[in-house]
């Protein structure tokens, strides 16, 4: 079971004390309202995964890492609902496992925090070497995200269906905006992340819950905390239905369509939207498995996936670009098949079951990012909590969710064959 | 079935083994606390096996693909299909087809005993038709379309293109268009028997299970067949082609390369403690605390996804070094002018033990995943190896052995794979 600590305003450890693993995990989530300032937060996570003022170099500090028996630390950026989420994510070898009965995890803790209150700055700076080469990595990395043609037109469908909303900006920001990024911008967004950010530390194993608890306090006494306030916009209805297209040079179409699910926070009928996108698009009893891959053979993957931070569904598909019509009737049939009902007690049964399996959570790191993505939630549930919830959804309360259901934007990207070879 | 147990003190960790009378393995690593079972039925049959033996010696060649279409087909039956089974228990099953094996697998919380059931029952009774092998085209068809777009996985045919002129590891695993649109159901059935035989078969389940009770469903589940394990092709000398440069463009934003070496082999698969030991060849000449990556990244020829590797599995073995780069030429150079330099100097016992002590851990922490362990078990069942051997190697490595790998790479045979964006 896990346990919840009050650090400061706006900050909380929840943490999950076992010895069933050889592994440590601390995962820090930082989240700030999504804006303009994206960019910036986005160069900031990486600065600070990089080095600190005990290890001003990169190397140095991967060296450190590599003493502790391969500890390893990485930053992510990520959207949940309209806030931008910035983390640290440490593992660390379990002390019981060190050759030399090193109390390993200690000094994991207080490196990784030294990461975030004692960067590698000097007057304002975070050098300005270092800020041009994370631009370049930052860019590089936004630029083979968008290589993978399944996130491309994922990424393109939110973009054109949250237009208006926070949540249709990129996480790291655009490329144009990380270009632009000055280094008192970045300096500025460690002072805001510091002051205001909603900060969740998460650890899972026999890490000391009381060391984490201390450390953090310390840090943090010196700090004036005034936690940001983050509101998520939850459209009922698209403000208005829209089909966009692009062509590209490659092998597969893809063929994304995004739905509002009429939920007005991500709680609100949370679990009878999860059990309805299951069998909408979900495992292999869901509708569009079982029919536009297995009986109609025009997919070898056609999925939908609940984002109930933002209460929309997204539907994606890898097809021929000459069967969009057939796959797109296809899928809107299918979810009028869950509207009406049209689906056996088996399936029901299946789905939650499935759901409720993937809510047993065996490893660590499992665990840890399961509690660390309730970030912005008031009440942390457990695993048991949620499968509770699941248990006690009918059929009826599916239909009402799949009812609910509101075609937003498809986003087709066609693909053009006939590649070069140089 | 006699029971073999092993156990190492230091991970606090024991493993059940044994072989069945009709010559499959069993492999078992119980877990009191966690609770859950993952369970894998593997058979030594993958992308790269497209000759079979014949009775007169010879060798017949099939087409490319099989392996993973035969992966597809075995979830359908007369009856239920093998997710239809699955649902009753909750179960998550899958499967996998590798260049060296085929796997069906599950993960689940409750009703493990019925889950390990269908699992034995449908990979071993085979249902197809015409009708639906024709069907699976189509579904293979997009997923062999669906890798085609992606960079990492082209840049990587590519290179095993050039590094193996014939060795099959050049093609992709699902095969091609062409190659699938010869498989038929007959065909299918005929492989099956082949190479469908517990002898040439592991399973594995780790997690919360009793060993005897799991040792007996398999004793009672399993359909004993006249012993025969297929016979693989192994040529040491299977050639290279003559092509050392290979660039392709794709619609992408960054160049991405891939800089391979081919390791020669000896015998069909590699030693455990060769392979660690070429993980830390790699990891301190190109890891993300060596100076060469340091420099790289500051000369600005790479990103955080530049890495080293080797890769190898039945026949084949290669490093392959790469990652984006806007110059991939002056990076290859530099790679293969750091090796050298390495070659004659030698790796130090400092940044020895540092790698070793990060391998160490990491491999540890390994344990904790229930997925990870079942492979690891199975891998080293096929490799002739018994369960922990991986971790004794990894504690005797010697910083010899690890110099003596890097003094193998031979530089001057190198192949480039670039995928650049199209104009």
């Amino acid at each position: 079971m896990f346990k919840i600590t009050e650090i400061a305003p706006g900050v909380r450890l929840v943490s999950v004390k076992t010895d069933k693993y050889k592994t440590a995990e601390i995962n820090v989530a930082m989240a700030l309202p999504m804006d303009e300032k994206a960019a910036a937060n986005a160069l900031l996570i990486k600065l600070l995964r990089r080095s600190c003022k005990a290890y001003p170099d990169f190397i140095e500090f991967n060296n450190r890492l590599a003493e502790l028996y391969g500890a390893s630390v990485s930053a992510s950026v990520s959207k949940i609902g309209d806030a931008q989420v910035l983390s640290l994510h440490g593992s660390c070898l379990d002390d019981r496992f060190a050759l030399d009965g090193e109390a390993l995890t200690k000094e994991f803790v207080s490196l990784l925090t030294s990461l975030i209150f004692s960067p590698n700055v000097s007057g304002n700076s975070f050098g300005a070497d270092n800020l041009a080469r994370e631009k370049r990595l930052t860019i590089e990395e936004i630029r083979e995200e968008l290589d993978d043609k399944r996130v491309y037109a994922y990424k393109k469908c939110i973009e054109y269906m949250c237009e208006n909303e926070p949540y249709g900006k990129p996480e790291k920001g655009t490329i144009e905006e990380v270009e632009k990024v000055k280094m008192n911008e970045v300096y500025a967004a460690w002072k805001r992340l510091l002051s205001t950010a909603i900060i969740q530390i998460t650890a899972v194993g026999s890490v000391d819950d009381k060391e984490i608890t201390k450390i953090f306090k310390t840090k943090l006494k010196k700090i004036d905390r005034q936690p940001c306030e983050i509101e998520t916009i939850f459209l009922k209805k698209p403000q208005r239905f829209q089909r966009h297209e692009e062509k590209m040079l490659a092998n597969q179409g893809k063929l994304v369509i995004g739905y509002r699910t009429g939920m007005e926070n991500s709680k609100d009928n949370y679990y009878a939207e999860a059990v309805m996108a299951d069998i909408f698009g979900g495992g292999t009893y869901s509708k569009l498995f079982t029919n536009i891959r297995e009986k109609q053979s025009l997919a070898y993957y056609c999925s939908a996936r609940l984002i109930a931070s933002k209460g929309i569904v997204v539907v994606q598909s890898g097809i021929d670009s000459d069967k969009e019509k057939p796959v797109s009737a296809g899928i809107i049939k299918q979810l009028n098949e869950v509207r009406a009902g049209r689906f056996d007690d088996e399936t029901l049964s299946a789905s939650k079951k499935s759901i409720k399996e993937s809510l047993t959570l065996v490893s660590p790191d499992v665990i840890c990012s399961f509690y660390a993505s309730q970030i912005l939630e008031k009440e942390v549930l457990s695993p048991e909590d949620m499968a509770a919830g699941i248990e006690n959804i009918t059929k009826e309360e599916i239909c009402a969710a799949a009812s609910t259901m509101v075609l937003d934007k498809i986003f087709m990207l066609f693909a053009e064959p006939g590649e070069v070879d140089a | 079935m006699k029971i073999n147990k092993y156990t190492d003190e230091a991970l606090g960790e024991e493993v059940y083994t044994a072989t069945h009378s009709s010559g499959l393995e069993i492999r078992i690593m119980p877990k009191e606390n966690i609770d859950s079972v993952y369970a894998i039925f593997t058979v030594n049959y993958g992308s790269i096996d497209t000759f079979v033996k014949q009775e007169n010696g010879s060798f017949k060649s099939i087409p490319e693909g099989t392996a993973h279409f035969l992966e597809h087909k075995l979830f359908e039956s007369e009856e239920l299909d093998a997710f239809e089974l699955f649902q009753r228990t909750g179960a998550y099953a899958n499967a996998y087809t590798s260049f060296d094996r085929t796997a069906y697998l599950f993960k689940g919380s409750s009703n493990v005993q019925e889950s390990l059931k269908y699992l034995l029952d449908f990979v071993q009774n085979p249902y197809f038709t015409a009708e639906t092998v024709q069907k699976e085209q189509g579904i293979i068809g997009q997923e062999i379309r669906m890798y085609q777009d992606l960079p990492d996985w082209e840049v990587m045919f590519n290179l095993l293109k050039m590094l193996y002129a014939e060795h099959p590891v050049r093609i992709d695993i699902a095969g091609t268009q062409e190659s699938i649109a010869k498989i038929d159901d007959k065909l299918l059935y005929e492989l099956y028997e082949t190479f469908y035989n517990p002898s040439n078969m592991c399973i594995t389940l780790v997690g919360k299970v009793d060993p005897d009770e799991i040792f007996g469903i398999i004793d009672k589940s399993i359909i004993r067949k006249k012993k025969a394990v297929p016979e693989r092709k192994f040529d040491p000398k299977t050639p290279a082609s003559k092509e050392k440069y290979a660039e392709k463009h794709l619609s992408v934003a960054s160049t991405q390369f891939l800089l391979g070496f081919r390791d020669e082999l000896e015998k069909p698969l590699l030693k455990i403690d060769d392979e660690y030991a070429s993980e830390i060849v790699m990891d301190v000449l190109f890891g993300k605390n060596s100076p060469f990556f340091k420099k790289a990244l500051d000369e600005g020829l790479t990103t955080m996804d530049f890495s080293g590797s080797l890769f190898s599995g039945y026949g084949y073995s290669a490093y392959m070094i790469g990652g984006p780069s806007e110059n991939p030429e002056k990076l290859s150079k530099m790679i293969k002018e750091e090796i050298t330099r390495a070659q004659k100097e030698g790796i130090s016992k400092e940044d020895f033990e540092r790698s070793k002590r990060k391998l160490y851990g990491r491999s540890v922490r390994e344990y904790d995943d229930i997925e990870s362990m079942a492979n690891l078990l199975t891998s080293l069942y096929f490799a002739g190896d018994k369960p922990f051997d991986e971790i004794k190697a990894l504690r005797k490595l010697t910083l010899a052995r690890v110099n003596k790998r890097l003094k193998s790479i031979n530089v001057k045979k190198s192949a480039l794979s670039v995928i650049s964006p199209a104009e």
